[in-house]
């Protein structure tokens, strides 16, 4: 019955299942796969990694990839689960928004007696609810390889690294899903949504490089990163900080979306 | 006289700097199955859009069901059925489960009612939309305007896509929609799409209204086309002269001619010959239309009455 009265982010999950399923299990997939080279590379990379310049080294988080949890972090949490998360969490979000504005099938959802801002709600929960369900399977993939292969990470640190990446993730799908409902353009939102993730990304790593970290806190991706949730656990001012992103952007992206003109 | 429940007055759109909608005047009342012509381009989805709150008007005023359309909300939108004019359905989802989702936007309202209406313009429920050809989108847009029995439906060329049979049953599905008392409001660029089941016609061109009028008086003004043949080639000269008679023209011993208005006078001039043959039929309400097209109810054409 609770699904009935809140049809537009059903229909979301259920537009999105099958996506959700191959992505998630690529993403378990990936990680697990990554992780079962620790035990046979743990030592060749301690070696490696005393070789290389430190600077760069911790400019990508890769400095203490000669621990378990340090390879896990620099690999899954700083690497692959943002970057595939954001590529397919930005695309959900703008699709949601600007995408079925300009092919048209928001029309009749649109013209129906539900008001505005609460079709623009359900669909953001929408895009939050998968991309937590992506999350948790990411770190069921973790809980999993930590026996396996020695990972040595506790369970509230998983689930505190799981909280952060969900934050970041969704910070930048809202902000994508903001811009898309208040442009009606997709190419727009998703360009700016994703040059901002991309050059806040670069950024970090090239102020960390050189050695500024005062820069290098004004990307999220340090919001997320520098308190080092999978060794330290749950951290309230990063994920404060986290919050932040999606509670300015989606308002803004309400007001805009509430006064314009539609499918034009 | 109840208010009405369509109004605008001085309507204007405009997009960047496209004026699509150039001070627009309608008035349709409760009950009424109102046509809404023009041509390709002439403002009649851009109107539509504005009864939804889709668009917001650039200037002057629109009221639907007794409040401006950014007012009414969804309260609004709830007695609304609408139809697009170009509907979008995309994807893995079938029909039923569209319709579904459509209904649950209206609390569930016009559920019961899908399968009948699918039986009856022979929709297949359970297939996927990329299965569905042009003509069985246009059904689902039909079916889920209709489910939930609004007094208002707001369609925007919707017998496009349909084959003569639908386009016919869809017909039928307005004049009882009428019969319950409920307004149609149906767009079209072809008059002959709604002149069977128009009480009223408005004609657009280029964002104004051109012409008001009932589909009967309309249909009287555009007049007959009249061949009288007689026994020797006739001087088209004298028919020509007479105030009723437009377009005479002589072939062979044949004289065309279109007339509006009584045919005493005609008669009375060919009378004066020998008359073989004759012929008179009424003119295709197209005729009228494209007429308006060309110079509006003030051009060249002083027969044609002033609508207002
Ligand atoms: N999104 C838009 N941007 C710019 N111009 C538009 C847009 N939509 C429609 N127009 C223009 O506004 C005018 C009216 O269009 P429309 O309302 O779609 O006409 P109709 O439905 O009668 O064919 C046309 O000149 C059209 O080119
Ligand atoms: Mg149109």
């Amino acid at each position: 019955m609770r699904a009935d009265r809140l049809p537009s982010l059903r229909r979301v999950l259920r537009d999105h299942r099958r996506a959700f399923w191959i992505w998630g299990a690529a993403l378990v997939a990936i990680t697990v796969f990554y992780m079962s080279f620790w035990p046979t590379m743990g030592e060749a990379m301690q070696e490696a990694i005393r070789g290389m310049p430190q600077g760069i080294m911790a400019a990508m988080g890769y400095d203490r990839m000669d621990t378990a949890g340090g390879y896990l972090n620099a690999v899954v949490y700083a690497l692959l689960g943002p970057i595939l998360l954001l590529v397919h969490g930005l695309s959900l979000a703008v699709r949601l928004t600007a995408g079925q504005e300009e092919d048209g099938t928001l029309e009749l959802d649109l013209a129906s007696p539900v008001p505005r801002a609460r079709l623009y709600w359900e669909r953001l929960a929408g895009v939050w609810l998968l991309l937590l369900g992506l999350v948790v399977l990411v770190s069921l993939g973790v809980l999993v390889s930590n026996p396996l292969f020695d990972l040595g990470v506790t369970l509230p640190n998983v689930a505190a690294a799981g909280l952060g990446l969900w934050l970041l993730v969704a910070g930048f799908a809202t902000l994508a899903f903001a811009l898309g409902a208040a442009s009606g353009r997709r190419g727009i939102a998703l360009g700016a949504a994703a040059g901002v993730a991309v050059v806040t990304y670069v950024f970090r790593g090239v102020a960390n490089a050189a050695g500024v970290e005062i820069y290098a806190d004004l990307s999220p991706f340090s919001w997320f990163l520098e308190p080092d949730p999978l060794a330290n656990g749950f951290h309230l001012p990063s994920t404060l900080q986290l919050l932040a992103i999606s509670l300015v952007a989606a308002p803004l992206g309400l007001w805009r979306f509430l006064r314009r003109d539609l499918l034009v | 006289m109840t208010a009405p429940v369509i109004r605008t007055r001085g309507l204007v759109k405009d997009y960047g700097r496209t004026r699509a909608l150039a001070g627009l005047d309608l008035e349709v009342q409760r009950g009424e199955v109102y046509g809404f012509i023009g041509p390709n381009g002439a403002g009649k989805s851009t109107t539509i859009r504005i009864l939804l709150d889709l668009l917001r008007p650039t200037a002057g005023e629109v009221e639907v069901l007794g409040q401006a359309p950014s007012q009414g909300g969804p309260a609004q939108r709830a007695r609304i059925g609408y139809l697009p004019g170009e509907l979008a359905l995309v994807g893995r989802l079938t029909a039923r489960e569209h319709l579904h989702h459509l209904a649950a936007l209206r609390g569930g309202r016009g559920v019961e009612r899908i399968d009948a209406l699918a039986e009856r313009f022979t929709l297949e429920l359970d297939r996927p939309f990329r299965a569905l050809s042009r003509g069985n989108k246009q059904k689902v847009g039909v079916v889920q305007a209709f489910m939930h029995e609004p007094e208002l439906l707001v369609l925007d060329e919707p017998t496009s896509g349909l084959d003569p049979l639908l386009q016919h049953e869809f017909l039928a599905l307005v004049r009882e929609t009428a019969a319950r008392g409920a307004t149609v409001f149906m767009s079209s660029h072809v008059l002959r799409e709604v002149e069977t089941v128009a009480d009223r016609v408005a004609v657009i061109r280029e964002g104004r209204t051109v012409d008001v009028d009932s589909v009967q008086s309309l249909r009287a003004r555009a007049g007959q086309r009249v061949a009288l043949t007689f026994a020797q080639a006739p001087d088209p000269a004298p028919f020509a002269a007479l105030a009723e008679i437009r377009d005479a023209t002589v072939d062979g011993n044949t004289l065309h001619c279109r007339l509006h208005g009584e045919p005493d006078g005609l008669l009375k001039l060919a009378a004066r010959q020998r008359v073989t043959r004759w012929t008179a039929r009424d003119l295709d309400l197209e005729d009228l239309f494209l007429d308006l097209y060309r110079h509006g109810p003030n051009g060249a054409d002083a027969e044609v009455p002033d609508a207002r």
